[in-house]
């Protein structure tokens, strides 16, 4: 039908047609998949939610003398150091062991992770650095202190183990006290539910075999470029999927990694989950080369084809009991029904932010500042899931 | 009953025992429910007044008479635009529906007329998008 290198040529000469995932869904209504697939060459998918294992590797340069870090914190968040002298490591979910002196109330500074830190420095504000050295004769220096930006430091990269999730669980309480979890507050008494992936529009949702994205797929990571960097943690492909491909619950990851010096604060925010912790709400965009009709009929897939499993979080087991499967139309209607008892749903993914990154990667490609790659290589399809896996098999397609 | 009220203390009210004088003189508990007072400039004072409805209203003519301003502006829950990403979650909780999205955008929508100001939505949101005027 057309090749990646074909399509590329025409971004370059500002010719491809490229549509958001939600047009190509509404051009198949109306003049289905055949003609669609003639017309367009690149379909722009997006999602904007809390991504948690994610975190951001920096280089801070050398101090004179030298220091070998082998404790640090930014802005009281601790990051890791155990690589060479001056690199360190800052993951989204880790809390202040201490807070910092900008007149912030305990309450605040404990509201603060290493997402908030990592959003900050993406926003250009100073962030302060402490650092306590192993003294050796060719790192002679035992502490230090400074304030950083991101023009300050060498390298300052987002790499995420595990990111876009394909497809996730909506989360409910069926015990009678309130829960405080990585989706939210819980209600007791199946008070209202949560789910966390935006359905139909979802980049892997519409990629559910993984035929286009693959290790090296350049991506939109927080405003900036990124790749595609392995398959995820926890990267489950042989969760149970329906007759159109698309998994019953949390399937494929992906480990993405990009620039954090050319992304935007407006695509990363820090965020804080109350009694939960920190993590970071970061905005990925994802474009489908359309190299097959194939392509078309799986972005075709709309919410009332894909579901989730309602999960109870009042049973703290790995596997916790399902009150079965609701598909993404009922979600995103705002109300589910649970043993017949309906149930407020909220998302957390924002699709208004999801909708917006689509439109931006289509921007990108349509005036040529965006161009696609070929994958270096598949992310396998075969893993299995060993018995950390949280939901994976005790949900049934019933 | 009770009286949720923002007291405004010109520089020379400021060192007065103010609380002192509700209970004393009128049998009228004050919660203080925030105070900014520094010596020698405008303080405020957000408290809550238990007592007698007379005794209440007497307090009140008191204070004014002191010069103490009184407003009776009332909590109300506001959003920062900028802060919000429309994540929804908020909607979850809201017991009125004040804070819904719209189902075609999925804009976070907040109808201030069906607000209760219960203040479950402040803790919940992510992003610390939403907080009270006072
Ligand atoms: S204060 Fe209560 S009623 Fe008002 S928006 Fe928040 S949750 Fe809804
Ligand atoms: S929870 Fe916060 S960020 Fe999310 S929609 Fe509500 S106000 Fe906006």
């Amino acid at each position: 039908m057309r090749s990646i290198a074909e399509i590329n040529d025409k971004i370059q000469r500002q010719q491809a047609i490229v549509w958001t995932v939600e047009e190509v869904k509404a051009r198949v209504q109306e003049m289905g998949v055949t003609q669609v697939a003639k017309q367009v060459d690149v379909i722009t998918t997006g999602t904007f939610e809390p991504m948690e294992s994610s975190g951001a590797i920096l280089n801070i340069g050398h101090t004179d003398p030298p220091i070998k870090i082998r404790q640090c914190w930014l802005d009281g968040v601790p990051a890791y150091s155990g690589f060479g002298a001056v690199d360190l490591y800052l993951g989204a979910t880790q809390m202040a062991d201490y807070p910092i002196a900008d007149g912030t109330d305990g309450e605040g500074s404990r509201e603060r992770g290493g997402g908030h830190v990592i959003a900050d420095l993406i926003a250009g504000k100073p962030v302060q650095l402490r650092a306590i050295g192993q003294v050796t004769d060719c790192y002679s220096r035992a502490s230090f202190e400074t304030t950083i930006t991101r023009d300050t430091i060498n390298q300052f990269y987002l790499f995420n183990p595990r990111n876009l999730y394909q497809n996730f669980i909506v989360g409910v309480n069926g015990g009678d006290r309130s829960l405080y979890t990585y989706l939210g507050p819980l209600q007791p008494h199946l008070g209202n539910a949560v789910y966390s992936n935006p359905g139909a529009i979802s980049p892997l949702l519409n990629d559910p075999d993984l035929q286009l994205i693959g290790i090296g797929t350049r991506i939109f990571l927080g405003g900036g470029i990124g790749y595609v960097a392995w398959e995820g943690t926890q990267h489950f492909p042989l969760q149970k999927r329906l007759p159109n491909r698309t998994p019953i619950g949390p399937a494929a990851t992906l480990a993405l990694i990009g620039d954090a010096k050319q992304m935007n604060s407006r695509w990363v925010r820090g965020c804080y989950f109350r009694s939960y912790g920190s993590s970071l709400m970061l905005g990925v965009g994802v474009p489908l080369p359309v190299l097959s009709e194939e392509v078309v009929v799986h972005c075709a897939v709309r919410d009332q084809d894909l579901v989730a499993p309602i999960v109870d979080f009042s049973i703290p087991r790995r596997v916790r009991p399902t009150f079965g499967l609701v598909s993404y139309a009922q979600l995103k209607s705002g109300r589910i029904t649970i043993d017949g008892k309906i149930v407020r749903v909220a998302p957390l993914a924002s699709i208004y932010l999801s909708r917006q990154i689509a439109a931006e990667l289509k921007d990108w490609i349509e005036t040529g500042r965006f161009t696609l790659t070929e994958p270096v290589a598949q992310i396998p399809m075969d893993r299995s899931f060993l018995a950390q896996d949280r939901w994976g098999t005790q949900i049934s397609l019933e | 009953m009770k009286k949720r009220v923002t007291l405004i203390f010109p520089k020379r009210a400021v060192h007065m025992p103010v609380t002192y004088r509700l209970a004393k003189d009128f049998n009228v508990a004050a919660n203080i429910i925030r105070a900014q007072v520094t010596p020698n400039q405008i303080g405020t004072l957000v408290v809550e007044l238990s007592g007698d409805i007379d005794q209440l209203d007497a307090a009140l003519e008191w204070m004014q008479s002191q010069d103490i301003g009184i407003s009776i502006a009332s909590r109300e829950i506001m959003i920062d635009e900028e802060a919000c990403v429309h994540c929804g979650l908020c909607t979850g909780v809201c017991p009125t529906e004040a804070l819904s999205l719209d189902p075609q955008t999925f804009r976070l929508n907040f109808t201030r007329s069906r607000c209760v100001v219960c203040e479950q939505c402040i803790p919940t949101c992510p992003v610390q998008a939403i907080s009270t005027n006072l």
